[in-house]
Parts: C-alpha cells; sequence; structure tokens
C-alpha cells in the first residue's frame, strides 16, 4: 500500500455522488460492527436463516444431487442409482485418444473442447467488455460531475436491460443479416458489390451479441467502486505533486480493481453458462457446454448431462478463484 | 426444441410485428392453463393433456370440453420441456400427445398405460399406416421408427410384433417433411434432397439442429448423392455416423451451410431475410413465409419425405372416472372434428374419412386428394393460407405416404450420435 491510499484510509470519506452516503473506509466498518454486538433486535442467526435455508434447499442441494447424478447409470429413458465412473470417462476420453494408430492421438474429446470454446469466447468477450465498461464507467463517476446527470446517465446505460435477452440478441439480426441495414448501408455507399455474409451467423456477430449483450455488468459494478473513491484522495496526492497517470495507476486503478472483478465475475459466470445466444445469431454454428448439457437432457441421459454440468462448474470455480486471486475483493473492500 | 413453435404459427398469429403480442398473450394464457389443470387435479375430474402447439390448441380442447361435457385442458410446450415431463412427471397430465419417435424411450418407462383398442369406437376405421405400415398395398413401410413397430404393445405394455388388442398410443395427427425453398434463389426446381449438399448453394443451406432428425436429412442428401447407401437411416451404425458426419465437417469448415435452425420461427426467418435458399423445413413454413411476401415452394423430393407420426396416450397413473374420461377424449379425437382442425393447417388424420365429414368437399380436394384448390381456403384461425390455384406438393395424401423414405426415429446409437453431431457443430 502506498503512503497515499494508507493515509486515504483513515480520512473519513465525504458523502458525494451516488453512493457517497455509504460508511466506507474501515471507521465506518468497525462502527457497524459494534452496532451489531450493542443493539437490540433481531439476532443474526435469524436475520440470515432465510437465506441460508433458500442456499441450502435451491442451490447446495440441487449441486449436491447433480454430483451424485453424474455418476449413476443411463438405461435409456431413465438413470439407476449406481456408482459408475463411465460418464466421466466419455467425457475425457474419445475413441483413439492416446492409442498409436489412431489419427486422433492427442485430439481431446469433443466435450472438452467445447468447453474450451466457451471459456475463449468467454475470455474474449471479458476482455473486451472490460475495455469497453471501463472507460464508461470512469466517464460516469469521474467527468460527470452533477449528481443528477450521473444518475440520469447511468440508468441510460442500464436502458438495454429492460427489454427481454431474447429481444436484444434477435434485433442484432436485421442489423447484421445479408439484407440487414449495414450491409443495404455498405451497398448504398459503394463499398461493397455483393452483400457480405460474415456480419450474421458468423464469430464476429456472436461476440458483438455478447459483448452488447453483457457489458453493462460490468459498468455498474465499476462504477460503484469508481464512484466511492475519496476525492480527497485524489486531491492529497495532486498536492503531493503526483501527475495524473501516478494518480490514476496508484490510487483510481487499485481501488477499482474490486468493481472490475465482481463485474469479470459476473461475465464470466453468466457467459460459461450460456447457451441461447448462440442458437440466434451464430445460428447454431457452434456449441457450448450448455448446449451440450441440453443436447443429453433431450434424449434423457441425464448422468452425462449432469457430468458436463459439473465440469461446467468447476471450470466457473476455477475461474472464479483465479480472479479472485488477482484481485482481493475483502481486503480491497 | 423441435416443433415447438408450430405452436405460434398455428394459433394463426405469426408475424415478426405480432411477436410482442403473442408472448404476452403466451404468458396471460399458460397462466390460465395452469388454473384449469389445478382445477382437474383437485376435483379429480376431467383430463390434462399435454403436448406441442400442433395440437394442443385452445380451440380444440374448448370444443372437447364442450362435446364432452367434463372439462379438458390442453398445454402446449416445447419438445425438450414436454419430453421431459412426459417422462419424468406423469402425475401430472391425463393425456399425453406424444410421438412415435420418441416410443422407445417411453414404452420401456412405463409412464403409459397400455389402451385396450376394443374401447376405442372408431378402431377399425384407423389406416393401416400405423396398423401394417403399408397405408396402399404398394406402399413402402419406410425406415426408422415407423409407427406401426412401435405402437403395438401387449396388456402389460411391452412392444410387441402387432396385431394386439393393445397400443401403447392411439395414432392420430401425422405428416411428412422435407425442405423448402426460395425459387427465385434456387434458381430452378429442387426434387431431390442431394441438394441440400449441392455447392451450388454454399452459404445459402440451413439444416434442423436436432441431431436425432438433422442427421437424417443429411443421410437422405448423401444417399441421393449416391455418395453412400445406408442399411436403416433411422438406425444408423457408427460407421454410418461417421462417414456421414466427416462428410459434414468439412462442407461446414468450407461455410456451406448459413445456420442451424432449432425452432419454427427460426426457419421462417430466415428464409423471409434472404439468409437461406434452400433448407430443411415444417411445411407449416411455407405458407408463413409467402404471407411476409417471400416466394416459398415445398419440395417433394423424389427419395420420399421424412415423416412423422403424433398420436394420443393414458398416463399409467390415471384410473377410475378419469380413465374413461380420457378415452371419450381420445374417442373425440378419432370421430374427427379435431382432425379437420388440423387439416386446415396441413397435418393428416389416421382415420381420413372422419376429418373428411368436417372439412368442405374444397378442404378436402386440397389437403387430401392433391388437387387444385376451387377456392381460398383458410387456416384453422380464418387467414387464408390457399388461394384459389394453388396445388399441393406431393399430390395426394396417399401418394405421399407411399413414399415415406425414413421415419422420425431414436436411433441405438443416439449417444454416439449426439456425440459426432456436437463434435460437427464444433468444427
Amino acid at each position: 500500500m502506498t503512503t497515499i491510499e494508507s493515509y486515504a484510509r483513515v480520512v473519513d470519506a465525504a458523502p458525494r455522488g451516488l453512493i457517497g452516503g455509504a460508511p466506507a473506509g474501515v471507521g465506518g466498518a468497525a462502527a457497524a460492527q459494534r452496532k451489531y454486538s450493542r443493539e437490540p433486535g433481531f439476532p443474526v442467526p435469524i436475520l440470515i436463516a432465510p437465506a441460508t435455508l433458500w442456499l441450502i434447499v435451491f442451490l447446495f442441494l440441487p449441486l449436491v444431487s447433480i454430483f451424485i447424478f453424474s455418476f449413476w447409470k443411463t438405461t435409456g429413458h431413465s438413470m439407476v442409482p449406481g456408482f459408475t465412473l463411465d460418464n466421466y470417462r466419455a467425457f475425457f476420453v474419445t475413441e483413439g485418444f492416446f492409442d498409436s494408430h489412431s489419427n486422433d492421438f492427442l485430439t481431446p474429446s469433443v466435450f472438452i473442447r467445447t468447453l474450451w470454446t466457451t471459456f475463449r469466447f468467454t475470455f474474449t468477450v471479458m476482455v473486451i467488455c472490460l475495455i469497453l465498461a471501463y472507460p464508461m464507467a470512469y466517464f460516469l463517476s469521474m467527468q460527470v460531475e452533477d449528481f443528477k446527470w450521473q444518475l440520469a446517465l447511468f440508468l441510460l446505460v442500464m436502458v438495454p436491460f429492460w427489454t427481454s435477452y431474447l429481444i436484444r440478441a434477435v434485433a442484432w439480426l436485421p442489423m447484421l443479416g445479408r439484407h440487414g441495414l449495414i450491409n443495404e448501408f455498405l451497398l448504398d455507399m459503394g463499398l461493397i458489390e455483393e452483400p457480405v455474409s460474415f456480419f450474421l451467423y458468423s464469430e464476429f456477430s456472436y461476440t458483438m451479441a455478447l459483448v452488447q449483450l453483457y457489458v453493462v455488468l460490468a459498468v455498474g459494478p465499476i462504477f460503484f467502486s469508481l464512484a466511492k473513491i475519496d476525492r480527497n484522495l485524489l486531491e492529497a496526492a495532486r498536492d503531493m505533486g503526483a501527475t495524473p497517470f501516478q494518480i490514476f495507476r496508484e490510487i483510481i486503478f487499485p481501488l477499482s480493481l474490486p468493481g472490475i472483478a465482481i463485474g469479470m465475475i459476473f461475465i464470466f459466470v453468466m457467459l460459461m453458462g450460456e447457451f441461447a445466444t448462440a442458437v440466434v445469431v451464430y445460428g447454431g454454428k457452434t456449441s457450448t457446454t450448455g448446449t451440450v448439457i441440453l443436447s443429453y437432457y433431450a434424449i434423457a441421459n441425464y448422468p452425462f448431462a449432469a457430468v458436463n454440468a459439473f465440469m461446467l462448474m468447476l471450470a466457473m470455480m476455477i475461474g472464479v478463484v483465479i480472479i479472485l486471486r488477482v484481485v482481493d475483493i475483502r481486503k480491497e473492500l | 426444441m423441435a416443433y415447438d413453435s408450430p405452436g405460434m404459427f398455428v394459433q394463426g398469429r405469426f408475424s415478426r410485428r405480432s411477436f410482442l403480442k403473442t408472448t404476452a398473450a403466451g404468458v396471460a394464457a399458460s397462466a390460465a392453463t395452469g388454473l384449469s389443470f389445478l382445477r382437474i387435479a383437485e376435483a379429480a375430474d376431467g383430463v390434462r393433456s399435454i403436448g406441442l402447439g400442433v395440437s394442443e390448441i385452445n380451440e380444440i380442447q374448448d370444443k372437447a370440453t364442450k362435446d364432452l361435457g367434463f372439462p379438458v385442458a390442453g398445454q402446449a410446450m416445447g419438445y425438450g420441456e414436454m419430453f421431459g415431463k412426459m417422462l419424468n412427471q406423469n402425475d401430472q397430465y391425463e393425456i399425453a400427445e406424444g410421438y412415435y419417435n420418441d416410443m422407445r424411450v417411453m414404452a420401456p418407462a412405463k409412464v403409459w398405460q397400455p389402451l385396450d383398442t376394443k374401447k376405442l369406437k372408431d378402431w377399425d376405421k384407423v389406416t393401416n399406416l400405423t396398423k401394417t405400415g403399408k397405408l396402399t398395398p404398394e406402399s413402402s413401410e419406410g425406415q426408422g421408427d415407423a409407427p406401426f413397430k412401435l405402437m403395438w404393445c401387449d396388456a402389460d405394455g411391452n412392444i410387441v410384433k402387432g396385431p394386439s388388442q393393445y397400443i401403447i398410443m392411439c395414432p392420430a395427427w401425422h405428416n411428412a417433411d422435407s425442405m423448402g425453398y426460395n425459387p427465385k434463389a434456387t434458381g430452378r426446381a429442387i426434387e431431390s434432397w442431394g441438394e441440400l449438399l449441392n455447392k451450388d448453394f454454399k452459404g445459402k443451406v440451413a439444416l434442423l439442429n436436432v441431431p436425432q432428425i438433422g442427421v437424417m436429412d443429411a443421410a437422405l442428401a448423401i444417399e441421393a448423392l449416391g455418395l453412400k447407401k445406408f442399411v436403416d437411416k433411422g438406425n444408423m451404425t457408427k460407421p454410418e455416423i461417421d462417414f456421414l458426419i466427416d462428410y459434414l465437417i468439412p462442407l461446414k469448415k468450407a461455410g456451406h451451410f448459413r445456420a442451424f435452425w432449432e425452432n419454427f420461427g427460426q426457419s421462417v426467418n430466415l428464409m423471409v431475410n434472404g439468409e437461406v435458399a434452400l433448407e430443411s423445413m415444417w411445411s407449416p413454413a411455407v405458407a408463413a413465409i409467402q404471407a411476409e411476401g417471400v416466394p416459398c415452394v415445398y419440395a417433394f423430393p423424389k427419395e420420399g419425405m421424412r415423416g412423422w407420426h403424433g398420436g394420443l396416450a393414458i398416463s399409467a397413473k390415471v384410473k377410475g372416472k378419469q380413465l374413461d374420461q380420457a378415452y371419450e377424449y381420445i374417442n373425440w379425437w378419432l370421430e374427427g372434428w379435431p382432425g379437420a382442425f388440423v387439416a386446415r393447417q396441413g397435418y393428416y388424420h389416421s382415420v381420413p374419412d372422419n376429418a373428411k365429414k368436417y372439412l368442405k368437399p374444397e378442404e378436402w380436394d386440397y389437403w387430401y386428394m392433391g388437387k387444385p384448390a376451387a377456392m381460398d381456403l383458410s387456416d384453422p384461425f380464418g387467414t387464408v393460407i390457399i388461394k384459389k390455384g394453388d396445388v399441393r406438393s406431393g399430390g395426394s395424401y396417399w401418394n405421399r405416404y407411399s413414399k415415406i423414405n425414413v421415419w422420425n426415429s431414436i436411433m441405438q446409437e443416439n449417444d454416439y450420435l449426439v456425440k459426432r453431431w456436437t463434435e460437427f457443430l464444433t468444427a
């Protein structure tokens, strides 16, 4: 921690901006802690009971059953209790794998490749979202001084989220299609002679649609963490002769890391489970682990769907842990 | 998945503009369905029926309620949802309006009870299509899960070679699928499945993204091109599946396929937006595409079409009064009114003569006899979809169904098929 930062943490923040009113810094948290033990009211266990119960019944138990089902056997129309590793073998091992006579000697199974493809798209979209979202959030929190404008512009960023997810995805079709707006425009301008087909049902359209669908998930948290930064810090830094770049690198960016991490976790988790957008804007020309789960669900091979679901969950957990390793949210908050 | 959205069209409300309205109406309708389902379950009086939008149509269940004197509620679902509910929650419905191509899963699971054909009034009038597989003496049975192979059962519900006193599902509506094309975009008439893989149409072809069906369309194409003869396209061997997918992957990499569609609306949009010239298609899409002002023809390939057959089954959980009511509902279906209703949508009924009673002669001549329409004809909801003089591709019902090449099926190598299909999509 730099000197400026540690100085900042003891200064009590002046309320400012959208969430400036919330208690910030170490002092606020300590005060809140003292409140719990002193004030009469509902004891903590009662307060957290509903959420805990909810999580146990609707999250923990289903997850455990998915894990258990992944070892069961399938009969073609239902699954029967048992313990087999065949489902996992089918996930990892492709026919001809490590068979020196086969062309597929080192080809990973299609399910691993699908998981990898899913991850590759997710990662690309995360990077693009970050590149787009950060300046947006920065502008909103740092450049727009008036609270009313801040709120208005922030709501404007959120507007796309008010329409259904599917409609936002479908809306790309008249834009990118062979006879879509972009192609018509390019044709009219004489820039192309034939409609360009790669705009739609391609990696291009898929990535673009995903970015548009999910970028807001990054803008929000980054905006909030930027808005929370105590402006006195920046002033102090300036007084001490820091250049704007230094201020960004040593104060603003580190303090916005929790927002980045939370935004990235949102996008990562949503995208890894993605299956609908690929159908709409990629024309189903790729498969994601989500679509694989659906395909096996559709043929009543629930154990294998469970294996895929479990592997997906594992990949998500690893991803989230990595993100949290890079940014220690608890420390930063 | 498959077939889900015909419902959207069946309701006669399909257009891109009315999409939102339809969605809102759908939400309201499903809330109403939920309520009537609850009421029937609580009173143990009446029947709850689940299926696809092809047969679960408000007008049909309303008419049944009126004619039969007990409540009949229907719920239209997407294919995957329907399949899952039929298989795993047979206490949630009395009637399953299912499909014979799912029978290899449903029958061994014993989720439906054997139907006694002696309780089916018009059983003798049901055509031989589902009884022997031969609609006419010259008909070919077709490869794959032809209904006659999967309909008959013993008193315990085990599939047997017919005839028998018992059946698992009572045959009702059915149709045959092929390809739809825009004649302006193809520049010629499409008369063979092989055209799906013809390089002339590179980048302008779409297939159905349901592995079990998509793979059959591709196999029909490969056979038509003389590249390989499959022993049974409805039940391919691993090497056959490998041959097929290995042939398709380079085509996909070269950009042959514009898209793989999953629901009816998508297939309509692909052609309306000029994205494809030719695609595998369900017949109601033709009218929906023409309604948007885009020319579209439904092909009758010389190799024959791909058939599918729906019917009514009773959940194993149903007994007592509700069992009698379930039989009454099935008898009401066979008697013809609903058969005529769905005929205006292009679907055939297993007792054609009963459907005929409720059709205008002009309607009968067009839909069943393959004659030019003597007047403008409407869909079940009153929208004109057939112009005077139009002719249904493939001719009469008997002509079409004597040439079913293959039936929608679940193969023994289904798992392997889905795996290789995933590989094809990932390539």
